[in-house]
């Protein structure tokens, strides 16, 4: 089918007529942006094969807001080598014509010829919905809808069917059903995916377990109550047969006889250790007996060792007295020789002291003569110094005066120099033998004199000349002058001088007295340093000094003269010897007159102690004595010696005895009497307590059983094994349901695969050659239904099966289009007319996935025409066709050429 | 002249797990009611003692309730009663007779020997010699001392036992409890009572299993009866005459089906159960789609009037016909299948079976359906 011409006109956007032409086979590409109209012109063709012409349900046809209009659709198409041209118009003046060839159709007639040509149906009533659309409806793909594949498939079903040529109906509608039920039958019973029992199957099995547990359990119950009964009556036969027979009596009885043998043999033992106790008591005192006798022995030996002890005390005694003798002769030997080193010391220290006291003395005077003179001489230089400093004293001028009165000689010279310089000089020269005066001086000779004052000049003779000196200053001057004058002679009056020259000898004398002073000082110091007072005390201390010594040196001589006196010899010799000779000679002799007297002490000790142990030795030996003498003593010693004789003579009795006792005794074996008793005793006591212990056991078993009876454990066993058999047979029948119902899924489930895959044959090789080229390898499965099944492809693990709806958007929609294009291709052999209209379809591939899916489109348009509208025109430009933009088209109007 | 009901193994507590639970209570039930019919007979009859040959009880420990409810069964005959233990009830140190004595249950005209010593009735001039059994299996003959001992003359001498008589039962079976052979001419006995067998036999002129009053097993063997016992005087031969008391029939039957006639057979078979029968019925052989769903339906509607019946169809190989086949309309994939299955029903065991039950699911599928649009 090829469609050429496509005219629209009052249809929605298209108020105006649009018309395109020129349609050709394989891809016509149409552009628009959104709102375009692209959308509208798709609506054109199915309302025109689609939509009744008569029906009232196609005013969304109309443009909006145009209530009057008639939307008209014209198309042109081939079809096997016939044209056709189908002319509908709606609502306002409806019409319908299709022109076949030379033929025409009109109406419902020419409508119901284009359904059964293109495949599809009319709505009953009302507009068209999408289970009428059949072939169409699978291949004109809406915006939006190439994802959605299994309604359109489902509504085009039959004419893919009768396109496959074969008996696909029967599969799908009996067989389908059928394998329905089965699957369904079988998932009550077991789980879909691992067949493990589930639903009422599992809760039979559960219930069986369950019930199979508590019969064990009640087994077990019915066990132990069993045991316990025959217990019962094994514990009630021996109670009874014991209860019977008593078989402890006898074992008491023979407990009673061997205690009474035991008692027996007891008593003989008592006696026997009576015997024994008192055979140890004899023991005991002979012994006791024994050392009081040892002890009288003992101070006899004792008296005879005192005796030899004195004796030997005696001797030692008269030893040490010989020693203390010799040692005291010593002493007196050495205590002489220490009284003669001492004395001869003592001469040498005085003749020592006596030359020592001369040299001293004669240094002492010496001194004193010296001191004495030194003395002298000071008190003559203090003489002299005392003098001078009396004449500085006289002459002395103080310092400011002799300044004030240089200063003021010193202006009045000024003032007298001023003066002249201001004064009439008056020179004469006066004949010999004249004379005349001035200012009341006789003048003669020749010379000048100075006026500095009114001033008259006699001249004899002649008159007078009163000179007046011209300066006007020279009076303020003379006044001046005659100030200072008076000023100075009151200052040389007040120090008694006559001039300034006289104060200036004056202080030269002074200076001179000072010198003086200080020469007889310095002097003084020499001799005296420390003053003349001093020297004298020196001196006076020197004389004291000397007086000392004379007077010790006289007394050393009176004692030497009273020594002198004593008798004794050879001393005047020794006198003079060293002192350190006889100091040395004395200490010898107090060192041995020390180490004899030692001896003598030790001597003396000794002799002490002797006499000591003398003493002791005495008083011990007569202790001893006194013991011996002791009048009772004899006494006790018979005693003694007489009870020991008794004590021995007992003894040898009470052995004989012991002997036969402890022979009767160990005939006995009381050890083994009384191991007999407590067997005897134990077996008694034990058979008694197992009657006793097997009433009790009677007791509670009897009890128990009574309890347990109560309980119907039987019944109750025979009641849960009742349920058991049948939850068991019921677990049997469901098993066998299950596994035939499995069986029986698995059987039909595989017929059907395996027929559904050859009837669907052709359809999948269509299939695989358009998805080879998207992806090599893959296979994508058709059900029964012919929908796409699961896409089973290479993936990174090997291969990976995904159902189609689990497929992303992208890939459901690449799917959805590469389905119907194999429908297409199925529908084309079976000679079925073949128009594909793709809406803006793939926008959600991504660039690899859209160019595959470009070639995909190319090969399948080699085949059908396909009609492709978009909104991305750069998309599609590799098409190898030329765009038709909408807008372009509508902009030429009618009749726009292709 | 004496005149007694023998009984024996009642079995009071059985439980019946091969049937379903609604068949299982009305089962054991009748174990009571049948006791309630036997105590009418003997009232109505008016003898002169009921013995009971032990197994009253089918375990010790029953529970209080089912004791109790027994002993009152009995109350229907206020005569004496004579039992003894059996193998099930045996008179152990605690059984279910010391609890029956401890709860008071058993009425003052109900004797239970449970000691081997004679009971003697004066009123109707009976001794009875009781062999009760002590233990749960004894191998020793309980009967032994029939012949020792003494009883009063010119009273009835009966026995009354619990076991297997030597050389009358196959061998192995029941070996236990043993009793000889001959012992009622051995000991001078009227009259021998037995129990432990099931059904109703005749062992000796005057030694006689009762059997159970009420059946409670498929084996044919005659049970369900009490016998009604005469003795005209002591050492006269006694006239026995079984009585059925029992409410259920047990059948166990089997058909082979092998040509259509042989169906028509098992449905007129099946027809004639009714509410007395319990039964079990295996079915081997051959039939079509069409014969089985005739043999269900017929089983069905049995089912609904029997007691209880039971078809093991196991034995059956199930042969569609080309029109059986045509009938389920079963062409392509599913056809397929049927034929899969009929070839698979044919492998001895497992798989067969498997097969066999495939196959009758699917057909009762496509029955369905085929009904289904029948009736759209």
């Amino acid at each position: 089918m090829k469609l050429t011409r496509l005219r629209v006109e009052q249809f929605r956007a298209f108020r105006q007529p649009l018309e395109i032409t020129g349609l050709h086979d394989g891809i016509n590409l149409f552009t628009g942006p959104n709102e375009a109209g692209k959308s509208t012109l798709v609506a054109a063709i199915r309302a025109a094969f689609l939509e009744r012409h008569r029906s009232g349900s196609v005013d969304d046809l109309r443009p909006r807001g145009d209530g009057s209009a008639s939307p008209t659709v014209e198309l042109d198409f081939s079809l096997d080598g016939t044209d056709y041209r189908l002319a509908k118009r709606f609502l306002g003046k409806k019409r319908c014509t299709l022109q076949i060839g030379s033929r025409q159709l009109d109406g419902s007639e020419a409508e119901d010829h284009l359904a059964e040509l293109l495949g599809f149906r009319h709505a009953g009533r009302g507009a068209s919905t999408s289970e009428h659309w059949g072939i169409p409806g699978l291949l004109w793909v809406q915006q939006g809808g190439a994802q959605e594949v299994r309604d359109p498939v489902g509504h085009a079903t039959d004419h893919l069917r009768s396109a496959l040529n074969a008996s696909l109906g029967e599969i799908a509608s009996s067989g389908g059903e059928i394998i329905d039920i089965v699957e369904a039958q079988r998932n009550e019973l077991l789980t879909p995916a691992t067949g493990a029992p589930r639903g009422s199957y599992a809760e039979a099995l559960r219930r069986q377990a369950a019930l199979a547990a508590s019969v064990e359990a009640l087994d077990a119950d019915i066990a132990t109550y069993r045991q316990k009964v025959d217990r019962l009556a094994t514990v009630r036969r021996e109670h009874e047969a014991d209860a019977a027979e008593q078989p402890w009596a006898g074992f008491r009885a023979q407990e009673q006889a061997a205690r009474a043998r035991l008692e027996e043999a007891r008593s003989l033992e008592a006696g026997l250790a009576q015997d024994r106790q008192r055979a140890e008591q004899l023991a005991r005192s002979v012994q006791l007996l024994r050392s009081q006798l040892d002890a009288f022995t003992a101070e006899e030996q004792a008296l005879e060792r005192r005796k030899a002890a004195l004796d030997a005390a005696a001797q030692a005694l008269a030893s040490a007295r010989t020693l203390v003798e010799q040692w005291r002769a010593r002493r007196r030997e050495a205590d002489a020789r220490y009284d003669a080193a001492r004395a001869a010391l003592q001469q040498a220290r005085r003749g020592d002291l006596r030359r020592s006291l001369a040299r001293e003395l004669d240094e002492r005077r010496r001194t004193i003569t010296d001191f004495t003179q030194a003395l002298s001489q000071a008190e003559g230089a203090h003489a002299r110094a005392l003098a001078a400093q009396r004449l500085a004293a006289e002459s002395a001028i103080a310092d400011d005066d002799l300044a004030a009165l240089r200063e003021q000689q010193r202006r009045i010279t000024e003032l007298q120099i001023q003066q002249a310089a201001a004064a009439t000089r008056v020179r004469y020269a006066l004949d010999d033998g004249r004379a005349l005066r001035i200012g009341g001086s006789a003048v003669s000779g020749s010379g000048e004199r100075q006026l500095v004052e009114a001033t008259a000049i006699e001249l004899p003779g002649l008159g007078r000349l009163d000179i007046l000196p011209g300066g006007a200053d020279l009076p303020e001057l003379g006044r001046r002058e005659a100030d200072l004058r008076e000023r100075r002679d009151a200052i040389l009056l007040r120090l008694g001088l006559a001039s300034v020259d006289d104060a200036e000898s004056r202080r030269q004398a002074h200076a001179r007295h000072q010198a003086d002073a200080a020469t007889a000082i310095a002097t003084l110091k020499a001799l005296a340093p420390q003053g003349v007072e001093r020297l004298r005390t020196d001196i006076a201390a020197q004389q004291a000094r000397v007086q000392e010594a004379e007077q010790a040196l006289a007394r050393l001589q009176e004692a030497e003269q009273a020594l002198a006196r004593l008798p004794e010899a050879g001393a005047d010799g020794d006198a003079t010897r060293p002192v350190v000779e006889a100091e040395s000679q004395e200490e010898q002799a107090r060192e041995s007159a020390a180490a004899v007297a030692g001896k003598l002490a030790a001597a003396d000790a000794a002799l002490a102690n002797a006499q000591a142990a003398f003493d002791a030795a005495t008083r011990e030996l007569a202790h001893a004595q006194a013991v011996l003498d002791a009048p009772e003593r004899a006494q006790a010693l018979a005693a003694s010696q007489r009870n020991l004789l008794d004590a021995r003579a007992e003894q040898a009795a009470l052995a004989a005895r012991i002997d036969a006792l402890a022979q009767q005794v160990s005939a006995a074996r009381p050890d083994i009497l009384q191991q007999d008793v407590e067997r005897f005793g134990r077996s008694a006591e034990q058979l008694e307590r197992g009657f006793s212990q097997r009433r009790d056991e009677l007791t509670r078993l009897d009890v128990e059983l009574q309890t347990a009876g109560a309980l119907g454990l039987d019944e109750r066993r025979a009641e849960a094994a009742r349920d058991l058999a049948q939850a068991t047979r019921r677990v049997l029948e469901l098993a066998r349901r299950a596994r035939a119902l499995d069986h029986l899924f698995g059987l039909l489930r595989n017929r059907r695969r395996a027929l559904t895959q050859r009837l669907q044959a052709p359809l999948q090789a269509h299939l695989n050659h358009y998805l080879q080229l998207l992806f090599p390898g893959a296979v994508l499965e058709i059900d029964e239904n012919l929908s796409p099944g699961p896409l089973t492809r290479d993936g990174g693990h090997g291969a990976e099966s995904d159902l189609f709806e689990a497929l992303s958007f992208g890939a459901r929609e690449q799917m959805g289009i590469i389905s119907r294009l194999a429908y297409a291709d199925l529908l084309r052999e079976a000679g079925r007319p073949t128009l594909i209209i793709l809406d803006d379809v793939l926008v959600h591939s991504d660039g690899t996935r859209l160019a595959q899916m470009k070639r995909v489109l190319f090969d399948a348009a080699t085949r059908h025409q396909i009609l492709l509208f978009t909104c991305h025109p750069a998309n599609w430009r590799d098409l190898g066709v030329s765009p038709r933009a909408i807008d372009a088209l509508r902009a030429a109007g009618p009749s726009a050429p292709a | 002249m004496l005149h007694l009901l023998h009984t024996a193994d009642w079995q009071i507590g059985k439980q019946f797990g091969q049937f379903e639970p609604d068949e299982a209570a009305l089962l054991a039930e009748a174990r009571f009611r049948s006791v309630e019919s036997l105590a009418a007979l003997a009232s109505a009859q008016r003898v002169d003692l009921v013995l009971v040959a032990g197994d009253v009880f089918d375990a010790q420990g029953v529970s209080d309730r089912t004791l109790l409810r027994l002993f009152n069964s009995m109350a229907g005959y206020a005569g004496p009663w004579v039992m003894i233990p059996g193998n099930h009830d045996a008179a152990l140190s605690e059984s279910v007779w010391t609890r029956a004595a401890r709860l008071n249950a058993i009425a003052p005209n109900v004797h239970v020997c449970l000691t081997a010593e004679p009971l003697l009735l004066d009123g109707p001039g009976v001794a009875i010699l009781p062999a009760p059994l002590t233990q749960r299996i004894t191998h020793a003959d309980l009967t032994e001392w029939f012949a020792g001992a003494d009883t009063p003359p010119g009273m009835h001498r009966i026995g009354l036992a619990h076991g297997s008589v030597q050389g009358i039962l196959a061998d192995g079976i029941d070996s236990s409890n043993p009793i000889a052979a001959g012992r009622a001419a051995q000991a001078g006995l009227d009259y021998l009572a037995l129990g432990d067998w099931h059904g109703c036999r005749q062992v000796d002129a005057r030694t006689w299993y009762s059997g159970t009053h009420e059946t409670d097993r498929f084996r044919a063997n005659d049970s369900g009866r009490v016998l009604q016992v005469r003795i005209a005087a002591p050492q006269a031969m006694p006239d026995v005459q079984p009585v059925s008391i029992g409410q259920y029939q047990w059948l166990g039957e089997s058909a082979q089906l092998q040509v259509a006639s042989d169906i028509d057979a098992l449905l007129a078979r099946l027809a004639a159960f009714g509410p007395a029968d319990v039964v079990q019925f295996a079915l081997s052989g051959r039939c079509d789609l069409a014969g089985l769903q005739r043999i269900r339906d017929a089983v069905v509607q049995a089912q609904a009037r029997a007691r209880s019946l039971r078809v093991d169809m196991g034995g059956l190989r199930i042969e569609p016909t080309p029109e059986d086949i045509d009938a389920l309309q079963a062409d392509g994939y599913v056809g397929e299948v049927i034929g899969d299955l009929r070839a698979a029903q044919g492998v001895d065991g497992d798989d067969g079976e498997l097969a066999r039950d495939a196959l009758v699911l699917l057909a009762g599928l496509l029955d369905e359906r085929r009904a289904r649009e029948g009736a759209a």
